[in-house]
């Protein structure tokens, strides 16, 4: 679904820091100040310029601190010349310069070189041109900030990815969209009367898995995303619900009632093979697939409140993995296999809080009072999530998985909520 | 639509009005513009309304409430419910015929899916209550709504309108 423009690496340096999750959660790293140059000859392309698109993208990551450099004269669009000194002193660590041309009058399209300058080292860290159709040009200003990003902390970036999102128009009319990941380029890809809920993006891209209540009860179903068509992957007897894909994509935990609680099972993407993880008379719900593809997360109210649980699918055996707080759920697993993230409710308000598997501190990173729909970018560096816009109107928007940057994503005056991220794709 | 004091759904008074002109079979002068006869009233024969009980399902005061309150984050039956569940048990188990279903529902405080779940935690505990008074689970379907209809803007006690199980009959 991703239309093609290429890139051209000019000059490439190793990525300068390595930052894993565990040590943005710590707090350790600081924001890195960063100047994002106003790039020569975007004046002539609508709408946000690329400077302001790269900018918004790593001012999401709670990382970077964008400078406001608004009154700059003579800004640099390449990095001869570069008046380190002047840089320095504006306390820019790091400026991206740029220049955007027409490639091609017959075909129409751009071309954009750009730079990534090192002011405390005096040197260019990565010189790229990308060539595309001009309505690529949101699509190439992502790709900027993903090298970027990679190089300044060594993990891919998500600034050229996908989410989708369910929209409530009212009571009786839903649809399923799909989205830049930030909210650009907006569209549906299924059209209803009744709800849809949990929508998962396939760890290969190909596909959606949601909960639809088309049929006056939940049942599941699967989308190609290629194709636009959808099967029916599960519709038994009572409630079907809450996929979660394999990180192989061939299979998904699906929760079923027939005439008892939530349990969860797993079936094969083609609809065989169904078979019970496990056997509880509490409810089971909500798995989300740990990227080891051997344990699966979920919530359960087995000690009475919910809280979170992994059961390993091979010998069922099962640990209990949330202790603080009384009402834990909504649980997902970074790629890394190192956070948990998770619901929590605290002092009465939900809020979305991370949990180092290792250490099982806790930070709680938004504050409420009615967040829900955690789910890890497909880096884990951000979180994609709904909270009720002043307290009313549900919305969705980014948390920095340090905590420090929540920043919505604008989509429509409608109720936006249950969020999915689909994968880093190249 | 409101049919001598008891409310109608559209399709059932097709149904109705659909028998009435096939089958003609009503025990009192009809005119069908105006009010449809006993048999059509139910929607079904009446040899079947006599084995369903309708009469009964339809003027018993307690029958005809079909809502069961719970508290949050609980699925608990409060004893004020145990009169309603006691004479829904006792329709069932008088009528073999007769099929429920369970609709459990919850407040739109959490996550959709736990709601989900919950919901259905809230529609098996009736149906439990109901397996106690001897009712068979063939009788019974269980689902759950979760927070999906419900009121995404309530605060505090006015949240406890969703915290619910609906009772309802295939024919009713």
């Amino acid at each position: 679904m991703y239309s093609l423009f290429y890139g051209i690496l000019l000059l490439f340096s190793t990525p300068i820091y390595s930052l894993e999750v565990i040590e943005i959660l710590g707090g350790k790293a600081s924001e890195i100040p960063i100047a994002i140059v106003p790039f020569e000859g975007s004046g002539n392309i609508s709408g946000q310029k690329a400077h302001q698109i790269i900018s918004s993208d790593l001012n999401r990551t709670g990382l970077f601190r964008p400078l406001n450099i608004g009154g700059i004269s003579n800004p640099p669009s390449n990095d001869i010349n570069i008046n380190y000194t002047k840089w320095s002193a504006m306390d820019a660590q790091f400026i991206v310069v740029g220049k955007v041309e027409s490639e091609n009058r017959n075909t129409g399209n751009i071309k954009i070189t750009w730079s990534l300058i090192d002011i405390f080292k005096e040197k260019t860290v990565i010189s790229m041109r990308y060539i595309g159709k001009k309505s690529q040009y949101r699509a190439i200003a992502h790709k900027v900030s993903d090298n970027v990003y990679e190089h300044l902390t060594g993990s891919k970036g998500v600034f050229h990815t996908k989410i989708a999102y369910v929209k409530k128009f009212n009571d009786k009319k839903y649809s399923l969209n799909v989205a830049d990941f930030d909210g650009f380029n907006s569209k549906p890809i299924l059209n209803t009367t009744q709800p849809i809920i949990s929508p998962r993006w396939s760890p290969d891209g190909e596909k959606i898995a949601y909960v639809s209540f088309e049929k006056k009860k939940p049942v599941i179903y699967i989308q190609n995303l290629r194709t636009g068509k959808r099967t029916l992957l599960a519709n038994f007897k009572g409630n079907n619900s809450a996929p979660a894909w394999s990180p192989d994509s061939r299979k998904l935990a699906i929760v079923l009632t027939y005439n008892k609680n939530s349990q969860i099972y797993i079936i094969n993407a083609d609809g065989s093979g169904i078979k019970q993880l496990m056997r509880s008379k509490s409810i089971n719900t909500e798995p989300s697939w740990a990227p080891n593809g051997e344990d699966i997360y979920f919530s359960s109210n087995r000690g009475g409140s919910p809280q979170i649980y992994k059961v390993n699918i091979e010998n069922d055996e099962i640990t209990r993995v949330t202790y603080e707080g009384k009402y834990n759920l909504s649980p997902s697993i970074s790629y890394d296999g190192k956070l948990l993230l998770f619901l929590t409710q605290d002092q009465g308000k939900f809020k979305v809080a991370i949990q180092n598997l290792i250490s099982n501190q806790i930070l709680k990173i938004s504050e409420g009072p009615s967040d829900e729909s955690p789910l890890f970018a497909p880096n884990g560096h951000l979180v994609l999530f709904a909270y009720k816009d002043y307290g009313k109107t549900t919305k969705i928007g980014t948390v920095s998985i340090n905590g420090l940057k929540r920043v919505p994503i604008s989509v429509g005056n409608s109720i936006i909520q249950e969020p999915t991220w689909g994968p880093i794709n190249n | 639509m409101y049919i001598g004091g008891i409310k109608l759904k559209k399709s059932l008074l097709l149904v109705s009005l659909i028998g009435l002109l096939v089958a003609g079979c009503s025990s009192t002068p009809l005119d069908v513009s105006t009010e449809p006869s006993d048999s059509s009233y139910y929607g079904v024969d009446a040899a079947t309304a006599e084995a369903l009980g309708l009469d009964e399902l339809r003027g018993n005061v307690l029958l005809s409430q079909r809502s069961v309150f719970f508290d949050f984050n609980k699925y608990d039956i409060k004893p004020e419910f145990q009169d309603l569940i006691g004479a829904h048990a006792q329709y069932l188990n008088n009528h073999a015929p007769a099929r429920m279903t369970i609709k459990g529902n919850a407040d739109y405080r959490g996550s959709h899916e736990y709601n989900l779940a919950l919901g259905q935690k809230r529609s098996v505990a009736v149906k439990e209550a109901l397996n106690a008074l001897g009712v068979d689970d063939s009788q019974i379907e269980t689902i759950s709504y979760g927070e999906e209809y419900a009121d995404q803007e309530c605060q505090a006690d006015a949240c406890g309108q969703d915290r619910r199980a609906d009772i309802t009959y295939e024919v009713e």
